[in-house]
Parts: C-alpha cells; structure tokens; sequence
C-alpha cells in the first residue's frame, strides 16, 4: 500500500460545474488528451453553442448537429484571470447530447482555435436569446448562441465571465505602480460600453438574475477558479454593459451579418504583450502574487 | 480513427504568404482567395499514409504578423516538422527567412524537420524571387525545399508528406525519440479516438498520398 496512513483518501465527486457541463467536458478533455496535452493544469470553462447570425431573425447558421464549444483557459494555472480562448466544433452523429456514450455516437470534436483573450472581445449581445458575441482584434464577429439545453445558470456563468474579463477581480490589481503588462483587464472608454439593447431585456431582469447568479455561485463557487485558489468576489450587481473580446468562425469565414468593428479595446494596446507569451511558468507565478497585492510596491526599486 | 504516429507541424513565415491557404489547400482542398489575417492558432489535421503507416498531422497555423510575433514562438516547442513559408513575389518576405529559421531553431528540438515553401508558383509574371535562390537558401541550412502554389494546389500535398516522410525516416533512424513528447511525435492510441473523447479527428483521410504531381 503506497498509501500515507491518516490522509484521507482522495475524493473524485464530480463538482457541480461538471454536472452544469461547463467544466471536465469535452473541450477539456479534447486538449488535456495527449494529442494535445496543452494547459493541462488549468480549469477549462466550456459551453456549447449554435452559431447564428440575425437575418431579420436569428438563424442557424451550420447544421444543427454542428456545435460551436467555445471555451476559456489560463495558460499557466496561476494566472488570476483567464488568457485563453478555446474554440472547437463538436459534431453529435445522432444529435446533440444524444446518448453519446453508446458505441458509434461519440461526438466528433475538432479543435479550431486557441486565441490570446487579449485578442478577443466577448460580449453578451442578446441576454434574451442567449447570445455572444466574439469579436477579434481583426475586426471578425460572429454570434453564438447558448445550446438550449444548458441551463440559465450557465449563462450567468457566461454574464460573470464577461464581467470579470472587462472589470477584473478584487485580487487583479489596481495599483497603476504595478506594471501589469497584459490587457486581459481593458480600459473602457465613454464610448465603448455597449449594452444590451433595452428591448431584449425583461423590466425585472435585474433582481432574478441576481438570484440566479447568487443560486449559480452557490451551486459553484469554484467555476471561475482558474488558479485553483483565488475565489470569486465580483460585484453581483451585473449591469447589462458586458463586453469582451473575441472572435472567431469556422473555416476563417465571416458571419455574413459582421457590422462595423468599434473596437473598445485599443488595438495598439491589445498588441502590446502578455503573460501568454512567457514560456516560464516561474515568470508567471512571479507576477500573479505582484497582481495581487494591492497597495505594495512590490515591483518596485 | 486510428493511427500509427501522430505528428506536429507548425507553418511560419511572414504574413500574407499564404500559410493559412496552404493548410486549407491540404486539409479541404481548397483555395480561399480572401486573405483573413490570422490570430493565436488555427489548427487543421489529416491522416496521411507513409510507408503503410497511418500518421495523423497535427498542424498548428500561425500568425504571421510582426505584432503576433512573440506569441508564434510559443507554438513552436513540441514540433516536429516546420513549413517556413516565403512568398515567391515578395522579396521581402524571402528575406525575413533567416529570423524565421532562428526563431525556429531557437525553440524546437533540433531535430525539427524544417521545409521552405516558396509559396505562389502560379503567379510566375511577378515572381521576385528565383527558384535558385530558395534552393540555395535551403541547401544552405539544410531544409528541405520545395516551390507550391496553395491557388492550384501545385505541390502542397508533396509539400506536407515529404515533410513527413522525412520525420519518418528519422524515426527510423532512431534520430527521433517517439517517447519524447518535445519531439511533437505522439504513438497513436490503439482505439477507436471518437470513442474515447472523439479527440480531434477533423478533417480527412487522404488514403494514400503517394506524391505525383510535380506541377511546378
């Protein structure tokens, strides 16, 4: 026996985000798998999607057994906010969420891209209809719709995210001293928080979806937990200015509905560089604590 | 689908020179004339067969872009094969090559093999660079060199096999250690993939890929 008496045994319940589908699905499984072997101590959040694109009304745009999974990941586990955006396409042989454990209907999952979140803005378009959109620093937007079999919870999870990469967490620093060089966490011009347009939201929006959210946190608290350690402490009184970055389409092929880009994050500023580009882990380890401390010079002479 | 080996290629080059079309020519073929400029990666996959063998390629499409220069070169640990790809109308983008190679070489395993494409053969009335130059470039460094054009699909299937023929015969030389995963070489797995978590089988099975164009 290799094991050490006293220590409890491991536990391996499923946490409540697997059950949500949005964490250990296949997304995560896809590029922890040897073929891929990237990110492999990092949390991945996942969701499915439909893309869609609003022709008068919204529309699938690729069959229905295609699904967009759309997901975000930190590059290094200790980064306090996700860096990583994920997208693959999952075909369901006998639709989806079909019985796919069965012989023969395992979905077939395709890895399209890995996107520097620094690229991309993610936005809840149509809180409604369930709808993001991903949009990149190349000026390319697609729509994507929440799969109507997951839950509400999950997008709320989606709002929360949304709102976490535009505004940060208490933890991410706001000590203009400390040089935190990637820009995860954008500056929001006056022009540049868009809303959801009023007609998609319900009149009393507000306080169920706090409810929802606080029943979502509750079921889950650890969803968003990239690192392992940090715990969310985001503002629940989610407003309906909720932007990110992003972007991104099957085959390199633009929504046909793309409007004109008003990019809020300055490109030159997207461009810079990021915790995503250091290959050593230690470096990354070193800044996150230094994101951390509010208030002390760490960094500095 | 099962396979023998996996490996990993990554395309490199300037921006514009046709990386991406290249994959899409080899994964879809086809040729897409809008040029999308490529963030982060974008990733394509075939199943080709060398020497009876069936080898998946795993190929990660990289931006090419000044500004996106130093994420690319996080992407290259873990390759197997490289496409360094200059475009033959575009000097400057032939000799930008020599970063391209550091770059290369600075964050692979040494024993990547690395092929230079000189990318739009079609296009001869503008080409700026001479054929003679790339191969000179490529006898030079020791790559492997081949002209393609991604618009007819001249040589790029030839372009991605002999790329793997080549890793091939190092494996068999034992240059390559399979069980090294630096090396961007995987043993396939013995099952069904889509059974197991349905890992990436995207795209298509080329069957037998037994060069035979020749065109350019």
């Amino acid at each position: 026996m290799s094991k050490i008496r006293g220590l409890p045994p491991e536990v391996r319940e499923p946490g409540p985000g697997v059950e949500l589908g949005v964490e250990d699905g296949l997304l995560c499984k896809l590029i922890h798998s040897p073929e891929f072997n990237l990110f492999s101590d990092s949390v991945v959040f996942e969701s499915n999607f439909l893309q869609v694109t609003k022709l008068g009304n919204w529309m699938d745009v690729r069959e229905a057994s295609t699904i967009v999974i759309l997901g975000v990941t930190s590059s290094v586990p200790s980064l306090p906010l996700p860096n990583v955006l994920l997208m693959a396409n999952v075909t369901w042989p006998q639709g989806p969420f079909s019985t796919w454990r069965r012989p023969g209907c395992a979905p077939v999952i395709t890895l399209r891209r890995i996107l520097p979140l620094k690229y991309v803005e993610l936005k809840i378009y149509d809180r409604l209809q369930r709808i993001l959109r991903v949009r990149t620093v190349t000026e390319k937007t697609y729509y994507l719709k929440l799969h109507e079999k997951h839950p509400e919870a999950v997008f709320q999870f989606w709002i929360r995210l949304v709102k976490i990469l535009q505004k940060g967490l208490s933890i991410t620093t706001k000590d203009p001293r400390i040089q935190f060089s990637h820009c995860l966490v954008p500056k929001i011009s006056s022009n540049s928080t868009e809303t959801t347009p009023a007609n998609s939201l319900p009149s009393s929006s507000q306080p169920s979806e706090n409810r929802m959210l606080l029943a979502a946190e509750q079921t889950s608290g650890s969803l968003f937990d990239f690192s392992g350690k940090s715990q969310l402490t985001a503002d629940r009184n989610t407003d309906t200015a909720i932007e990110i970055y992003d972007s991104n389409s099957y085959n390199k092929t633009p929504s046909p509905v793309a409007s004109p880009v008003n990019l809020t994050i300055p490109m030159r500023a997207t461009l810079s560089h990021s915790l995503w580009e250091q290959e050593n882990p230690d470096e990354c380890f070193l800044q996150a604590p230094a994101a951390s401390s509010l208030g002390e010079n760490l960094l500095g002479p | 689908m099962t396979y023998a080996y996996l490996f990993k290629y990554i395309i490199i080059g300037d921006t514009g020179v046709g990386k991406s079309c290249l994959l899409l020519q080899f994964t879809d073929k086809r040729f897409q004339p809008v040029h999308d400029l490529t963030i982060g990666v974008e990733f394509g996959a075939r199943m080709v067969n060398i020497d009876g063998k069936q080898i998946k390629l795993q190929i990660w499409d990289t931006a090419g872009q000044e500004s996106f220069r130093s994420i690319t070169r996080s992407y290259y640990r873990g390759a197997a094969g490289a496409l360094l790809v200059y475009d033959i109308t575009r000097r400057e983008t032939f000799n930008h090559l020599t970063s391209w190679l550091e770059d290369a070489r600075q964050h692979s395993s040494s024993n990547m093999v690395i092929m230079l494409i000189g990318n739009k053969s079609d296009l001869e009335s503008r080409r700026d660079v001479k054929r003679e130059e790339g191969e000179a470039f490529a006898r030079e460094h020791g790559l492997i060199f081949m002209e393609t054009s991604a618009k007819t699909a001249c040589n790029v299937e030839e372009a991605f096999i002999n790329t793997a023929k080549e890793i091939y015969r190092k494996i068999q030389q034992g240059l390559f250690d399979v069980h090294n995963e630096a090396n961007g070489i995987k043993i396939g797995p013995q099952q069904c993939i889509s059974s197991s978590v349905g890992p990436s089988t995207s795209q298509r099975n080329s069957g037998d890929v037994e060069s035979n164009s020749g065109c350019c």
